[in-house]
């Protein structure tokens, strides 16, 4: 039959090919699933785990920052945005339309503005798209993600919306930390203020649990140098989540965020306030005086000379740091940064000016205690000396290299001072004197202090390093040498730049506050404490932490070497220059000075020496600091310097003012109280000011006043030690 | 004729194993479905068409497959009639127009033209089991397939376009197609393929050009859903998560779970076990539809079961292995697992046919 046969063909080879087609793509299949499931599994189970599972990071809460008798000065307030969970929102369109317009009329977001793609480009809690489009977005991206429609509402909105819970599902209110800044200007240069975190360390703050876009760092000021004890711990929370990116529970234990400590600091709020007011006022009426905007910054600086804790330190003009708290707004942030008086510089601590006369105390000192001259040795100081410029020990002193090196006085008289002993050099502040202590003069001072055993001295009182406080930034300031000039300036060390160096000018520089512990250091008879700004790290029940921290501001819970403690303060000596040594002898003859290899300290004696010296500017009649405006018949023992720094920078240059009798001065003033047992120690800087004697001495003596009448404050509140709570 | 001698060569293995086909589809349906509500009906519409899919076995069985013959003409034209309406007046979704909304029904005659086609060709091949193997015989056979193609091609629906164009290919080459025939249309057939690319829609044009050229980059585009079978599928190891444990299938991470892509999901739950115990279900179910071809009485009842055989291999097969991302995204079910009530009630219509062929097999030597 024609069937069989037709079947015996098509039983045949035929249908084996097709059996052998199926074998064929199912073994395929099967080592394709071998391949996939059992090969490749550990990749793709990662990627599957991955697929529903979220870290979510809960942020901590910041420290509070409180001045040294628990004044707050920042702390965190609640902010509150109105949000909506797209998810959440009722499937009726008419009454999401109708939430909208409701809202709308609450929060003042229209219900439609602009388009979707519009909103995409604009960041949350920036006015522009509509609530429609805002959602719109958001729906799209994570449904179950909160969509901020508008930030910062007033509490009673947030109550508001509250109450609409039920009749408004997918709303709500987001409470978010915002720093409030209590002493706002006040303080902005010492507490500073938060921003982003920087893309730079995004991935450190990243694997901390940090999250960028939410959480914030410190920029300046104590938030930024203090900001890993503020910042604290975020928790974490590690959650289940569906393809929409709704939580459906927690796949580990969560982690609670731990919350930052609490920093002292150990500004006293009233005192900062008084030295704002005097810097500034005294600025203000100079200003007025001139007719035109003349000082255009200064700083103000009060520090227990015992201790090292800074009292006030005020740094004008400044910032208002509560414009920042909730984003840098770019128009304000480009007027501070663009600003030639650097509101943002902590002018305290991060600029350098020539330190001019105040910078005497340390060529007095070397002088004194290397043997330059004698205390009863007279000194003839008359309005100006003619002096060789030599660029090498023995280049001849002709006609040619004689230049007049000028004192203050020369302008008012030209005759000079006269006739003075040592003490009088510092009490008149003598120019004359201190050339010839620093740079030697004929056969009244054979053998001067030169610039290495200057920059010896001047290094033992503070000058050329950071002060170490705790503020970020810190400029190091200059006290030049020979190999310095050579590189910097390729020329050789002169004697005429050892003359002005003596006296504070030149190629010196300094902070104000390396100025303040110089007289700080005599003041507390050659021991230099390390100035600080904190006084307790205090955890979030109230208890003090023990911290320690080292000179590159690291901080540590348990002393390492180099390290010392900070937290509860107590005083820290850097060193004391009557015992440390810390000085480099040189054996000098003939202009030359060569390193003996020893190291000395200072004589006591001679610390004592300079501290009657700085209490005869004020009790002297022709003293430096006994005017009306400053010390004279102050009911307190005072002890002080002043300086008229006159310098070349690019406002100066630019004014054409950087020329033989025109130099602009700085006007500086240090001065220390009582003079038995010194328990303050004040700067004040004023930028372009003139003499320093004129208008830095009053800031110093407004502040002195503010401070004792503290002080007697806190003894009638019956606080015991006066700044001492 | 329903006495019992009529059921002794019932295939109850073959009806066994797509019972259990059904069964194990409806369960996973119930697991893919991962708790979206407006789905949640869709099981229980499953289960009624594995039921009425029975009963059409059991009918289909009854009824001499014989009688398909005659009636080949009349299905053949009724369908191409059907298809034509559809393709002139269709109700467009997704961009093409498929089937017919009856009451809540959805009909689509693409699913019947499959068996359509294969009644008419096994008729053809029957009647023309003694003709030369020539280019007219082969002519002849296409145009057939290409009567109803045509009107799949033009709605437009690719894959089951292929379906049939596959069909044909096998059906010829099993009765006897010459080599040289053979590689003429492959090179026809590679020819079409470049030549049609560009005639394409768009998005049967993406979805070839993503297989071949994934862009890296792309996570909620056209390459996305494939991913997330993958990563479904490799994440099940040897025993799978367990009956609905999957995270991708049970979070949602996988679109078109109960449908397309719920080999991944039978994958992701029961591991390499359960998808090689799937894959061996499907195949026991082609050899005995293939037993039926071997067995059968003539050639028109051995051509037909081979037909069904190959229908079920070859979207079995497509199926698995856009699945296993072998070959771009197409629309194809996996047979008697993933939802679809036409695509169901059609195969079963198959399996009836396949039995049918069964139970009236050619008798024995011994007997």
């Amino acid at each position: 039959m024609s069937t069989v046969t037709s079947h015996s063909r098509f039983l045949g080879g035929r249908l084996l090919t097709i059996y052998i087609v199926i074998g064929l793509v199912f073994a395929v299949f099967f080592s394709r699933l071998f391949n996939l499931q059992i090969l490749q599994g550990v990749d793709w189970t990662v990627q599957a785990v991955k697929n529903h599972t979220r870290a979510i990071s809960v942020p901590p809460a910041r420290g509070i920052i409180y001045d040294r008798n628990g004044f707050v000065l920042a702390r965190n307030v609640a902010s509150y945005n109105i949000v909506i969970i797209p998810a959440y929102l009722p499937d009726d369109d008419s009454d999401i339309q109708r939430i909208y317009r409701e809202l709308s009329q609450l929060s003042g977001v229209p219900v439609n503005q602009g388009t979707v793609e519009e909103a995409k480009l604009i960041s949350p809690c920036t006015p522009g798209p509509g609530i429609t489009q805002l959602v719109a977005l958001g729906e799209s991206l994570a449904p179950y993600d909160q969509v901020k429609i508008t930030c910062n509402v007033s509490e009673e909105a947030a109550l508001i919306i509250r109450e609409h819970a039920v009749d408004w599902p997918g709303v709500s209110i987001e409470i978010e930390p915002v720093r409030d800044y209590t002493t706002g200007s006040l303080t902005a240069n010492l507490v500073g203020f938060l921003g982003p975190i920087p893309a730079i360390l995004e991935q450190d703050y990243r694997d901390q649990g940090f999250r960028p876009g939410r959480d914030k760092v410190g920029y300046a000021g104590v938030e930024a140098s203090l900001d890993s004890i503020l910042v604290g711990q975020p928790g974490k929370r590690v959650v289940e989540v569906d393809v929409a990116g709704k939580e459906l529970g927690n796949l580990q234990p969560p982690v609670a965020p731990v919350a930052g400590d609490n920093v002292m600091l150990t500004i006293d709020t009233r005192l900062q306030a008084a030295a704002q007011a005097a810097l500034v006022g005294e600025i203000d009426s100079w200003n007025a005086w001139h007719g035109y905007l003349r000082i255009s910054s200064g700083v103000a600086i009060a520090m227990n000379p015992k201790t090292g804790e800074i009292l006030a330190m005020v740094s004008y003009p400044t910032y208002e740091n509560n414009r920042m708290a909730r984003f840098i707004p770019t128009y304000y942030y480009q007027q501070l940064s663009q600003d030639p008086r650097h509101p943002l510089l902590n002018t305290a601590v991060s600029a350098t000016y020539p330190p001019g006369s105040v910078f005497k105390l340390s060529t007095a000192t070397g002088a004194l205690n290397e043997g330059v001259v004698r205390l009863d040795q007279i000194i003839s100081a008359p309005g100006q000396i003619f002096l060789c410029e030599k660029y090498s020990p023995n280049e001849p002193c002709t006609e040619r290299n004689q230049r007049p090196f000028v004192d203050w006085i020369f302008d008012k008289n030209p005759e000079g001072f006269g006739q003075i002993d040592f003490l009088h050099c510092i009490a008149w502040s003598s120019n004359v004197c201190f050339y010839k202590l620093a740079g030697g003069f004929e056969d009244e001072i054979p053998e001067g202090l030169g610039i290495l055993r200057l920059k010896q001295y001047a290094r033992a009182l503070g000058y050329d390093q950071p002060s170490g406080v705790e503020l970020l930034g810190e400029a190091s300031g200059l006290i030049p040498d020979p190999t310095w000039k050579r590189i910097n300036k390729g020329e050789n060390w002169s004697t005429g730049d050892t003359y002005i160096a003596g006296v504070g000018q030149g190629y010196v520089a300094s902070t104000p506050i390396q100025v303040l512990m110089s007289a700080a250091t005599i003041a507390n008879n050659g021991k230099l404490m390390q100035p600080t700004i904190i006084r307790a790290v205090i955890d979030g029940d109230g208890n003090t932490v023990r911290m320690w921290r080292d000179s590159q501001l690291n901080f540590y819970n348990s002393p390492v070497s180099g390290s010392w403690q900070m937290s509860p303060f107590q005083p820290h000596a850097r060193w004391d220059i009557t015992t440390d040594p810390i000085i480099k002898d040189y054996r000098c003859e003939g202009g030359f000075c060569a390193e003996t290899g020893l190291m000395k300290t200072v004589q006591p004696w001679v610390v004592s020496k300079i501290q009657e010296g700085m209490r005869l500017a004020i009790v002297d009649a022709r003293g430096t600091l006994n005017r009306e405006t400053s010390f004279q018949n102050y009911p307190i023992a005072v002890a002080g310097k002043t300086g008229t720094a006159e310098y070349c920078d690019d406002v100066a240059l630019a004014n054409n003012r950087c020329r033989y009798g025109e130099w602009p001065t700085h006007a500086w003033t240090v001065a220390y109280a009582p003079f038995d047992d010194p328990e303050i120690v004040i700067v004040a800087f004023a930028y372009n000011a003139g003499e320093g004697a004129s208008v830095a001495g009053p800031i110093v003596k407004k502040i002195m006043d503010a401070y004792f009448e503290i002080k007697a404050i806190n003894i009638a509140q019956g606080l015991s030690g006066g700044q001492q709570p | 004729m329903l006495r019992g001698e009529f059921w002794r060569h019932f295939d109850f293995w073959l009806l066994g194993a797509v019972i259990l086909a059904n069964a194990f589809g409806v369960a996973m349906i119930r697991s893919a479905i991962a708790g979206n509500e407006t789905l949640l009906p869709q099981i229980n519409r499953q289960i009624l068409y594995a039921g009425i899919g029975l009963v059409v076995v059991i009918v289909a069985t009854i009824l001499d497959y014989r009688y398909w013959s005659s009636l080949s003409r009349v299905l053949y034209f009724g369908t191409m009639l059907f298809l034509i309406i559809l393709f002139l007046s269709g109700i467009a979704r997704f961009g093409a127009a498929r089937w017919f909304e009856v009451g809540t029904i959805l009909i689509q005659p693409g699913e019947i033209a499959k068996l359509a086609i294969i009644i008419a060709l096994a008729d053809y091949f029957a009647r023309s089991q003694d003709a030369r193997r020539d280019w007219f015989w082969i002519a002849k056979s296409l145009l057939i397939a290409f009567g109803l193609m045509i009107w799949i091609l033009l709605q437009p629906n690719l894959s089951t376009t292929i379906v049939i164009m596959v069909i044909w290919v096998a059906m010829v080459w099993v009765n006897g197609l010459q080599i040289k025939h053979l590689a003429a249309i492959i090179a026809a057939g590679l020819g079409v393929v470049l030549i049609g690319f560009p005639f394409l829609q768009d998005y049967q044009q993406q979805r070839v050009l993503t297989f071949f050229f994934p862009d890296p980059n792309v996570r909620h585009g056209a390459t996305y859903n494939v991913l997330q079978a993958l990563i479904a599928l490799g994440s099940g190891g040897w025993f799978g998560k367990g009956y609905s444990q999957g995270s991708q299938t049970q979070l949602r991470f996988m679109k078109v779970r109960h449908t397309d892509f719920i080999f991944s999901v039978i994958g992701e739950e029961f591991g390499l076990i359960g998808a090689v115990l799937t894959i061996a279900l499907l195949l026991f179910i082609i050899f005995r539809c293939l037993r039926a071809a071997r067995l059968a009485r003539d050639t028109f009842g051995s051509m037909l079961a081979y037909g069904v055989a190959i229908l079920i291999f070859f979207q079995s097969a497509v199926n698995i292995a856009v699945n296993l991302n072998l070959i771009p995204v197409t629309g194809l079910p996996l047979p008697f697992i993933s939802y679809g009530g036409s695509g169901l009630l059609s195969l079963m219509l198959g399996i009836g046919l396949v039995e049918s062929v069964a139970v009236r097999h050619k008798p024995l030597e011994f007997k």
